[in-house]
């Protein structure tokens, strides 16, 4: 008390002199030093909110805060360190070690690293006073990492503290225990969390759901099993909150094995509602998953019908919900655009936008359509009934998290009648939890996109106010604008013009872009959109002369912009506008808008019957101004004059020659280089219209003998842009509610929904993966091998990893042993360069190996045993692969099920690619297989049996298989076809292979053997293919 | 899973950090924040969810204390948003508000309840009054305590009855001497006039605020006369879906004390209470303001606390106002505000006035919004009524209490010119 009082007194020392009235508490000891002038900036603040009062209030303020700072940890705050801590710590008196814990709190709050306590803390771990058990607890999780042998001291205590009669003892004990987070205490744990996942305590059992990530946190591959095991049965658990932890438990450490819910999925679903609010988030994710694994997608949502209408036109079942759909979106007059987005949404969810965009960069459409097995029918399976109608009262939560989890499941599986359910909670989220806003306004804008019908009749709530910031304005903005029906647009455009007035120029802007984007979804308003439109550039080139207000350029800029985004829809019916804009040019004097203008001359020039008569007035115009242009508008004049002499006919065509070859005289020694390039060039190409008359008279003569250079200038100036989709549509769309969904990238960890129908349900009930791999080979893997590669390894840390392209080599962080299974199985591609990628490359698959290896190879006893281990090791290495259950039906099919085709680079993202074309089945197909023989040229070496198969018509020759290292040239011999790199482990041996003996021809149809010896583990081993057909 | 937690001061000082799992974040983190929130200014301070080169991080504001998380893997981000809303709430309502003094002079509760709300970047017990059990809020009586008797412990050594409970959000044996329920609804009116003087949006959000003191474990029935005017609702996770579902009914074991019980939305109202008609008219680098306020539609109560606020253009230099009821105050951030508090019976209440726009500007092009504020004891202006409060379970009769109170929310008029 005393101590705390004296502080006060210093501070009056450094007080500006009129403020230093006579305290209230004139204790006065200026032996105490003050470290820190935290009560400074505290009367600063007080003078900031009571300036008028000045000095008495400061004084006044001082008093009051004392007292209420009296009896608080506010001197161990400011001055930590004003007494020594150590002895306190060995003190025999509890209050006297809370106090130094609290010291020790404040030096962690404020940043210090006060490790160098740690041993005398840990000693206080004994004490029976839970405040000091708690204090330690914080301390300890805080450095156990930095100081792993005496964190050790503390073990024996927390055991001791697991028997504990008070389940909150027991509770933190194990807390504590699993934070601590070292390898070797790590069966501890694992027994402990077992013992205390069958507590008789709810709150300990949930304790132990949350002690399952912390000990999967640390990758001990051998206990994998066991942690699922556990999450198992507290997912059977009877309380709801502890299902809860579970359900969180299973995101983090086995999100994939959704055989887990199978037997438990109703029970779950039943428990949804009594969760608590941060269990139902989880479990509702986990709830999708599982359904659509093993039921798949629903007929009658969205997911369907957006990219299976047209090619089920004939089923009867489904030509009314094509109906409903053409009804919902077609009124838009863009209902085939708008399908499109739906289809690109629906297929992002599944494949994630990465993968979903590259691909359908180069197969041209036909293989993203989804196989009708996918679906099941939303009305006669219970699973998807249950699912939805446990989640729809969750659409009325006061955690805005759970709603918007609870609407994407709708979403992704309601029928598409029923999806307008989730409109008006997620409205309602956008009032009720401000902070949420921004979040549910990104959602909400993917969904209106895909389905502008859901929330056309909802425009009033996209209004803006003045409390909303500016992001949230403008998400706002861009939701209105894809919403506008006919009907709504009107109130829409009142609404707009209100904003074009607004204080926020960056916004008024937005807005007049806003309008642009209606007009073009709209046609019909297109006119009354130009007139505004017209208004407001007239309305703004007065006022945007003043230097000082920076955003009436911008609102400028956008409204011509706006204009010439809607004339180019259909040039020929605006050339009023066209003629309206070129006369006010003289007005207008900001240079991009001016430049807009100036291009819209040049390329709308022979369009209608007044404007190509303005020409000539237009183009001395522009002559004469030339000089005085800023550096856009300069480059727009030369082309425009350029574009206009081209197009010309008759008599005009001397006045355009002569201004085209003054301007470019003009330009020519222009002080900035572009504009005088672009002035040689032009004059180069058009050298034969600058000529004398005689030229032009011969080109019209005998228009086959047309110069090159004239053609050429045709087509670089009179190429008319085509009227493009409204908006680009390369969007990314990430599942709803996801982090990935807001920052427009793929965050470490993001999984796309699983693969439908991934997941069988034999009749024993038991729940196995099945690779599709026949079908779209790779893609099973895909699915299941993704998280692996975002192993959170690798998450800790590199900036570039989190970029947007998402591919960066991962070798050099991945620290322990998660990170092979990825280049085995994962299918990575290379595939950019090659474009008819030839080779397929199947993996035999490693469960068979394991079965059926034993019967193939023909050597000794001792061998195969010696060389099985070997295997085994090898195969330890990579957990991904042991944790797929492939099925036996699979392993007989073997043939084209894995491909792994490895670039370094594109490894974060695995993709995968038919690279033998299942339609004309041409190609190399080369199998390999794990033998069980040992070399014999070293015993270091592994056998891998190599079979090629030509698929060709063709003979093939000189069929070759090298290491990548030692043959890059290989490409320069022009005759390789294919180069397939498959990287097949990563370690830090050097690679060594043993060349294969060339194939010297295989006939079509003919399959040859080859044994590869090769040294395991080695980093990277990368096999080249060359032949010759 | 959330990785750390940062409290920060509205100067940009760390005040606490909490580390959740094992990826430390460095502090460094909260420099980089700190210098983006500068250099960009307000459309970065509001962004919910920004990407930074290392981690992902979420951010509320409250009060000037900016509550900043951490992550790097995938979450769903209104998680996170939530999260640090529920920290806020918890700690305004333990400390008796938010600033920075409070949150250092109690930073020991602050950690205690941090880690009682969050494990391992997931929420653990989340539930205030759970919390309240575990943890004792800091108030006078512990104060003096801990001053005089030097042991200061607020922690509990007893795991609350609650987390084993079905209804997790209740202590199991509540007693009271005083039997008594308050339930008050307190509404917000939206609404919107644009500059043409119509109303374009017009609408209640609507909270019902219950206060509670039962013994036992009340089962408590509510109704309203009316339940079909309600547009949006949303429940407390004490509310039962399936009477809701099927006769509106709002049927639940209360928490004990003041708790959000519902909240709500009316859409589509005709009329608002009162009038504000601003006008602006501009010529020859000079602009009049006049307002006028007034009473539209009489609720029948006294309007109180009227006050109009509207933030001056940036192209205005002076601006010299005067009003012939109220006071009127110009903020060095060119914010306006007029208190006028209640309508007097004899005049209309009206501000007037000359803005000096910048020299070269003729006139004025850009029109300022004002925002109003009024609050009205006693009336639902949404029309919402409770029909009756039934309370079973319980030993004696307990007193029951009803009040309403509308206030202005998000209620602006843009001015006319």
């Amino acid at each position: 008390m005393i101590r705390h009082l004296q502080m006060q007194s210093p501070e009056a020392d450094t007080l500006p002199p009129q403020t230093a009235k006579p305290s209230l508490f004139p204790v006065f000891d200026p032996s105490i030093p003050i470290s820190k002038p935290r009560t400074k900036t505290l009367i600063q603040s007080h003078r900031k909110m009571f300036p008028q009062f000045g000095a008495t209030a400061e004084t006044l303020s001082k008093a009051s805060t004392m007292v209420f700072r009296i009896g608080t940890d506010a001197h161990l705050y400011d001055d930590p360190e004003d007494v020594s801590i150590a002895p306190l710590l060995d003190s025999k008196f509890d209050s006297e070690k809370c106090e130094a814990l609290k010291r020790l709190l404040a030096l962690i709050a404020q940043g210090f690293d006060v490790a160098n306590f740690f041993p005398q803390v840990v000693k206080n771990v004994a004490s029976q006073s839970l405040e000091v058990k708690k204090l330690v607890y914080l301390y300890l999780l805080q450095y156990a990492e930095k100081r792993p042998n005496e964190a050790l001291l503390s073990i024996n205590y927390f055991q001791k503290d697991l028997g504990d009669t008070n389940p909150l003892v027991r509770a933190w004990a194990l807390r504590a225990m699993a934070g601590i987070r070292l390898h070797v205490i790590a069966p501890l744990v694992l027994v402990a969390v077992g013992k205390c996942a069958r507590d008789p305590s709810v709150y300990v059992r949930k304790c132990a759901a949350n002690a399952l990530p912390k000990l999967y946190d640390l990758r001990l591959e051998e206990n994998t099993s066991t942690l699922e095991e556990i999450v198992g049965i507290l997912l059977n658990d009877h309380s709801p909150v502890v299902v809860g932890a579970a359900a969180a438990a299973f995101v983090s450490v086995c999100p994939n094995n959704l055989s887990l819910i199978g037997k438990k999925y109703r029970k779950l679903c039943e428990i949804l509602p009594d969760m608590e609010e941060w269990g139902q988030i989880a479990l509702i994710g986990i709830l999708l998953r599982y359904v659509i694994a093993r039921h798949g997608l629903v007929k009658e949502s969205i997911m369907f019908s957006s990219h299976c209408a047209e090619s089920y036109n004939s089923d009867n079942d489904d030509s009314d919900i094509n109906l409903a759909l053409k009804e919902d979106t077609g009124d838009m007059g863009s209902g085939i655009y708008r399908s499109e987005i739906a289809n690109m949404v629906s297929r992002c969810y599944i494949e994630g936008p990465d993968e979903y965009l590259s691909r359908s960069s180069y197969t041209n459409g036909d293989s993203s359509k989804l196989d009708s097995a996918y679906f099941t029918s939303g009305k006669s399976n219970d699973d998807v009934k249950i699912l939805l109608q446990c989640t729809s009262p969750l659409l009325w939560s006061h955690n805005s998290a759970v709603v918007l989890a609870a609407a994407a499941v709708h979403w992704i599986m309601a029928p598409m009648e029923d999806v307008k359910r989730i409109v008006k909670p997620l409205l309602f989220v956008m009032r009720s939890s401000n902070a949420s806003k921004y979040v549910v306004l990104c959602n909400i804008q993917v969904f209106a996109k895909a389905m502008p019908s859901l929330f056309a009749p909802h425009f009033e709530d996209f209004f803006t106010c003045f409390s909303d910031s500016y992001p949230i304005k403008a998400l706002k903005l861009e939701i209105l604008s894809s919403i506008a029906t006919d009907s709504s647009i009107s109130f829409i455009f009142q609404e707009f013009q209100d904003y074009i007035k607004d204080p926020d120029r960056r916004f008024a802007a937005d807005t007049v872009a806003a309008i642009g984007l209606c007009a073009q979804r709209l046609p019909k308003v297109a006119n009354t959109c130009l007139e505004g439109l017209l208004g407001l550039t007239r309305q703004e080139s007065t006022t945007s002369d003043f230097g000082s207000v920076d955003g009436e350029a911008s609102v400028l800029i956008q409204a011509v912009m706006s204009i010439k985004a809607i004339i180019k829809q259909d040039p020929p019916s605006h050339e009023k506008v066209i003629i309206q804009l070129v006369r006010s040019l003289d007005s207008i004097k900001v240079p991009t808008a001016r430049a807009v203008i100036i291009w819209m001359v040049g390329e709308y020039n022979s369009i209608g019957h007044i404007f190509p008569k303005m020409l000539t007035t237009v183009l001395q115009y522009l002559a004469r101004c030339f000089t005085s242009e800023a550096l856009e508008t300069k480059l727009q004049i030369v082309n425009t004059s350029a574009k206009v002499l081209l197009c010309a006919k008759g008599e005009d065509l001397w006045t355009f020659k002569r201004v085209l070859s003054y301007v470019l005289e003009l330009a020519k020694c222009d002080l900035n280089y572009d504009v005088r390039d672009r002035a040689r060039i032009l004059k180069q190409l058009l050298s034969c219209h600058l000529g004398s008359q005689g030229v032009e008279e011969e080109t019209n003569r005998l228009p086959e003998k047309k110069d090159l250079t004239h053609v050429l200038a045709e087509c670089i100036l009179r190429g008319r842009t085509k009227p493009t989709s409204p908006e680009p549509i390369n969007y990314r769309f990430y599942l709803p509610g996801s982090l990935s969904q807001i920052v427009f990238h793929a965050a470490p960890g993001y999984e796309p929904l699983p693969k439908p129908c991934s997941l069988l349900c034999d009749d024993l009930g038991q729940c196995s993966y099945v690779v599709q791999g026949i079908k779209v080979p790779g893609e099973g893997t895909t699915s299941s091998d993704s998280y692996e590669t975002d192993d959170p390894d690798t998450l800790s840390g590199s900036l570039n990893e989190r970029s947007t392209s998402g591919s960066s080599p991962q070798h050099s962080l991945t620290g322990s042993n998660g990170s092979g299974a990825s280049d085995d199985s994962g299918s990575a591609n290379g595939g950019d360069d090659n474009t008819a990628s030839l080779i397929q490359f199947s993996d035999v698959g490693n469960t068979y190996i394991k079965q059926n290896g034993a019967s193939q190879s023909g050597s000794d006893d001792l061998e195969k045993l010696m060389s099985k281990r070997a295997l085994e090791s090898w195969l330890d290495d990579h957990p991904g692969l042991s944790d797929l259950n492939i099925s036996e039906q699979i392993q007989d099919r073997n043939s084209s099920a894995r491909i792994s085709i490895g670039d370094i680079s594109g490894r974060v993202k695995p993709k995968s690619y038919t690279l033998l074309d299942p339609a004309n089945g041409n190609g190399l197909k080369v199998d390999y297989s794990f033998s069980s023989e040992i070399s014999s040229i070293s015993s270091q070496l592994i056998c891998l049996e190599v079979s090629f198969e030509n698929c060709f018509t063709e003979p093939m020759t000189k069929v070759v298989l090298v290491d990548e290292e030692s043959n890059k040239g290989l490409d320069s011999a022009g005759q390789t076809l294919v180069t397939t790199e498959s990287s097949l482990t990563s370690h830090n041996d050097v690679p060594t292979l043993v060349s294969m003996e060339e194939i010297t021809s295989l006939e079509p149809g003919q399959t040859t053997k080859r044994i590869l010896h090769c040294s395991f583990p080695s980093p990277s081993l990368a096999f080249e293919a060359g032949f010759m057909v | 899973m959330l990785q750390c937690i940062f409290l920060l001061s509205d100067s940009g000082e760390v005040m606490l950090e909490k580390q959740l799992t094992g990826h430390r974040v460095d502090r460094s983190i909260c420099d980089w924040f700190w210098e983006h929130a500068i250099s960009q200014g307000d459309s970065f301070k509001l962004l919910p969810v920004v990407a930074s080169p290392t981690h992902y991080l979420f951010q509320i504001v409250r009060e000037g204390i900016t509550f900043l998380a951490c992550t790097q893997v995938e979450m769903p981000p209104l998680m996170g948003i939530e999260f640090l809303c529920r920290v806020a709430d918890v700690l305004s309502d333990y400390l008796g508000g938010l600033n920075e003094d409070l949150i250092k002079d109690n930073f020991v509760i602050v950690y205690q309840l941090l880690d009682e709300m969050i494990d391992n970047g997931f929420p653990l017990t989340t539930e205030p009054n759970i919390l309240r059990e575990m943890i004792a809020p800091p108030n006078i009586v512990s104060k003096v305590l801990s001053v005089v008797t030097g042991n200061s412990s607020n922690m509990s050594n007893t795991l609350p009855g609650a987390t084993a409970s079905c209804v997790p959000w209740r202590t199991t044996d509540l007693k009271h001497s005083n039997n008594e329920v308050y339930v008050d609804l307190v509404e917000e009116m939206d609404a919107i006039i644009n500059r043409d003087g119509v109303l374009v949006k017009c609408e209640i959000f609507g909270e019902v605020q219950v206060n509670s003191h039962l013994s036992g474990l009340p089962d408590l029935t509510l109704s309203f006369a009316n339940p079909s005017i309600l547009n949006d609702v949303s429940f407390h996770p004490c509310v039962r879906f399936r009477p809701w579902e099927s006769h509106q009914i709002l049927s639940f074991v209360p928490p004990d004390g003041q708790f959000k019980l519902m909240s709500y939305r009316v859409k589509k109202l005709k009329s608002t209470p009162i009038y504000v008609k601003p006008q602006l008219t501009s010529d020859a680098g000079t602009c009049r303001l006049n307002v006028l306020v007034g009473i539209r539609n009489d609720p029948g109560k006294t309007i109180d606390s009227i006050a109009v606020q509207f933030q001056l253009p940036p192209c205005i230099l002076s601006a010299d106002l005067t009003s012939n009821h109220g006071t009127v105050n110009i903020l060095a951030n060119k914010t306006c505000s007029w208190s006028i508090g209640r309508i007097p019976k004899d005049k209309a209440p009206s501000m007037t006035g000359t803005l000096v726009l910048e020299t070269g500007l003729e006139r004025l092009n850009v029109f300022p919004t004002f925002q109003v504020d009024f609050r009205i004891m006693g009336v639902a202006l949404s029309g919402l009524q409770i029909d009756k409060l039934d309370l079973k379970n319980l030993p004696t009769r307990p007193y029951k209490g009803f009040r309403a109170l509308t206030r202005a929310g998000e209620y602006e008029v843009r001015s006319q010119f």
